[in-house]
């Protein structure tokens, strides 16, 4: 039985979840990346990275919920055309593996007060995923549907 | 002559060669994502913290004077990349009504910070030592989030217009590439790039 999706009967439907979407991973992965900058010692130098993370958690966790929302919807609209999409696939890996890192790793790096001596490479393997979150998102419009790796 | 300067711009050999790459053009994209992911983010968390809503244990100065260098980096890449973007289909941007008003309303956020610039930017401190923020700084927050988000609504809104194709001179001389020639017809209703829809429609075209 096939059931319409009700997005895809509105042509605004799609560009407004964008929308959603992207101010969802700029408040998200923005408020990461104060905290990772600081790790890094740039900028921030008045406040420690523990601080800065007790400081934007919520509004982290409240980006990622618009962007995890609206993604799933933004997916609803055409599954298969993504599942057979590979950016969309190193999408998923890097976004998965960056949110599993942001509540494991990189949470405990700022569980204390004193950064770990490892704190700068956590933070720009933070950032590293978090970009290829990003870089992925935007090849899934460009590529033909398809796992070759060879029609970029 | 507005037109004949996008005209120019486009046609210049730096730009005419990035826009014959199928690559770069997304990874322009990408890394203007990236500034937006990054500077985006202290934008809205000075503009909360100066509503009030964010960040409320640290003084508005500690905020606004923390984030004012690495936002102005930020903007430099976003803007760079943006700039890279225009420049290799400055025809088809001209003719863009979400392109002209992004830029319509980027010129408005330079005017509220003109504006603004004295009475909350430049000396936060007083902001921390007045009993509750001042009204104007919540305005200034207030309309720089409204203006940001909607500058970022109106860029996504830009590869959703499809170009006049028979009003622009730029060839776009994408080598032959499966994932350009093939039908894209799903890609093509949701208002992916317009490069990709012009040189399909140029192909098919060309094949009649």
């Amino acid at each position: 039985m096939l059931i319409e999706n009700p997005l895809n009967s509105s042509a605004l439907a799609f560009p407004i979840l964008e929308c959603f979407h992207i101010v969802g991973f700029a408040l998200s992965i923005g408020t990461i990346a104060i905290v990772d900058f600081s790790l890094l010692g740039i900028g921030m130098s008045r406040q420690t990275p523990a601080q800065l993370s007790k400081d934007t958690s919520l509004w982290t966790l409240g980006g990622l919920v618009v962007m995890l929302f609206s993604g799933l919807l933004l997916f609803s609209s055409d599954p298969d055309m993504y599942y057979l999409n590979w950016p969309f696939l190193i999408k998923m890996f890097f976004f998965v593996s960056a949110v599993i890192f942001h509540y494991t790793i990189h949470r405990k790096a700022v569980s204390s007060d004193t950064p770990p001596p490892n704190g700068k490479l956590i933070a720009g393997a933070s950032l590293f995923l978090w970009c290829g979150v990003i870089f992925g998102g935007i090849f899934i419009g460009f590529v033909y549907p398809g796992l070759s790796f060879s029609r970029v | 002559m507005l037109l004949e300067f996008v005209q120019w711009i486009q046609l210049t050999g730096f730009f005419t060669a990035l826009r014959g790459s199928a690559y770069v053009y997304p990874i322009v994209l990408s890394l203007h994502m990236v500034g937006i992911a990054l500077f985006g983010g202290m934008i809205l968390i000075t503009d909360l913290r100066l509503l009030g809503w964010g960040m409320r244990k640290r003084s508005i100065a500690e905020v606004v004077n923390q984030f004012r260098v690495p936002k102005r980096w930020g903007l430099l890449l976003t803007v760079t990349c943006g700039f890279l973007m225009f420049g290799s289909k400055a025809e088809e941007y001209y003719y863009n009504a979400f392109f002209r008003t992004k830029l319509i309303l980027l010129a408005l956020v330079l005017v509220a910070e003109l504006v603004f610039y004295r009475g909350v930017y430049a000396n936060p401190a007083a902001l921390d030592q007045a009993p509750s923020v001042p009204g104007n700084a919540k305005l200034a927050a207030a309309l720089s989030l409204l203006l940001w988000t909607s500058i970022a609504c109106c860029g996504r809104g830009i590869g959703y217009i499809e170009p006049p194709l028979d009003k622009i001179h730029a060839r776009i001389h994408v080598i032959y590439d499966a994932a350009l020639t093939v039908p894209r017809g799903l890609y093509i209703q949701k208002g992916q790039d317009h490069q990709d829809v012009s040189a399909n429609q140029r192909h098919s075209g060309r094949a009649e």
